[in-house]
């Protein structure tokens, strides 16, 4: 082990680190939007509605995540989709996470007592404020652990982003291996980083968890 | 824009092959890490901290890093030090990423089987190995299928991924056509429409895996 390359590749490293947490923070925001609308749209009074998104999330979550990027980064400019790297990234990794999301969310809700909605619903509460007050409340602890779980998949695959040439932490490690010539060295401290980056994202899903069922009675 | 999937008939036969080295692989990496998360999850339960420390650093250690890194790490970085085959490599990469998975399910299924089971065997005059694998393994394995097959799923899908190392599986193969005929979409949407219909028949093996499952439990 050559310490001193180490330390020295370190603020190139932590650089491309940051470019892996942004990534992911924009495609788990984008891919909230996105779930929450998947859930709206599974949960939906017209049929055909119901069967666009089971069709959207079957299909997301059955093809390779990896053979989507691919698609949309080099096939995309066919349709007429020119994307920069960093940007398809974050649609593909947003479009994604969004639909094991949406699962995730509607798990979460359905977990919920039916008898809570159909108590709140004849106490005269609205369908959105049953939502709002009663069902959400309730569902929330599972649901921000299983979107933890998520984010801490969506922090994970980032590195496949390296393949449309992203300049991310899995990227800017090869880069420096083939300037280095230390494959050992590199890689131990990119996947320390990641490590680092997974128990952050783990520590606020802890801390969101502890917060969202303070007033549970569990 | 007009599509042209000629050339991907023209290379069908390569895609093909393709397709049976993704599922050879698969195979492979399920036997691998289904047997070796068995084997991880008994060591880490049944030995003294030695011997599981490490174990459990490694289940640790596979699991918050991500899969490509990995095998970066085992082609590139041990290749500095023995040179392995690709395929060996990623085979083995694959099978040691979704053995420290299984090994995390078989812990918890191992521990949910009740103790009253294995204190009625020991009674019943079995000994501690034989209650291992005549009682309580055979419970704990029927009580991981459901996850076990959700693995699976999620593991033929990373196979793609392996194409990075230069493995000549379905997404090199079509990278090489592409290379040759220009035609990224063209290709990346077969590629997407077979891995949705392989995906497709593996959901109904795992209805019929649970099935089974729920009736021998």
């Amino acid at each position: 082990m050559d310490f001193n390359l180490m330390i020295e590749i370190t603020p190139l490293l932590v650089k491309a680190a940051w470019v892996t947490v942004d990534i992911s923070a924009r495609a788990l925001l984008f891919g909230f939007i996105i779930a929450s609308v998947l859930v709206t749209l599974r949960t939906s009074r017209i049929p055909p509605v119901r069967w666009f998104a089971r069709a959207y999330i079957s299909v997301v979550r059955g093809t390779p995540y990896f053979v989507q990027l691919l698609l949309v980064f080099y096939g995309g400019p066919a349709i007429g989709l020119r994307l920069d790297p960093f940007t398809c990234g974050v649609v593909v990794g947003a479009f994604n996470i969004g639909a094991y999301m949406s699962e995730a969310i509607r798990g979460a809700i359905e977990s919920v007592d039916s008898g809570q909605n159909e108590a709140s619903r004849s106490l005269g509460f609205g369908r959105l404020e049953t939502l709002r007050y009663i069902v959400l409340p309730q569902a929330a602890g599972l649901m921000i652990r299983s979107v933890g779980v998520l984010a801490i998949i969506l922090v994970k695959n980032s590195s496949l982003v390296s393949i449309i040439s992203v300049i991310e932490l899995t990227y800017q490690a090869q880069r420096l291996i083939g300037s280095t010539y230390k494959p050992l060295e590199v890689f131990t401290l990119s996947a320390l980083m990641y490590i680092v980056i997974i128990y952050a994202v783990m520590g606020i899903v802890e801390f969101c968890y502890r917060r969202a069922t303070r007033y549970a009675f569990l | 824009m007009e599509f042209d999937f000629s050339p991907v008939i023209e290379y069908l036969p390569t895609l093909l092959q393709g397709v049976g080295v993704t599922l050879l692989i698969g195979l492979a990496v399920a036997v691998i890490s289904v047997l070796g998360g068995q084997i991880v999850a008994v060591i880490t339960l049944y030995t003294r901290k030695v011997v599981n420390w490490p174990l459990r650093f490694f289940i640790w250690l596979f699991m918050t890093t991500p899969l490509l890194l990995q095998l970066y790490f085992l082609y590139f970085g041990l290749g500095e030090l023995i040179l392995i085959p690709a395929i060996v490599v990623g085979i083995l990469g694959l099978g040691f990423h979704y053995m420290a998975y299984n090994a995390d399910i078989f812990i918890a299924t191992i521990r949910s089987v009740s103790s009253g089971q294995y204190e009625a065997s020991r009674s019943l005059g079995f000994g501690h190995l034989r209650t291992l694998f005549y009682v309580i393994l055979p419970q704990a394995f029927y009580r991981a299928l459901p996850q076990l097959s959700n693995n699976m799923i999620i593991m033929v899908k990373d196979i793609s991924v392996l194409s990075a190392i230069g493995i000549g599986e379905m997404v090199y193969v079509s990278q090489y056509a592409i290379s040759v005929t220009f035609r990224p979409f063209e290709f990346y949407i077969t590629i997407a429409v077979i891995y949705y219909l392989i995906n497709l028949m593996m959901e109904a093996g795992q209805t019929w895996i649970e099935r089974r499952a729920a009736y021998r439990r």
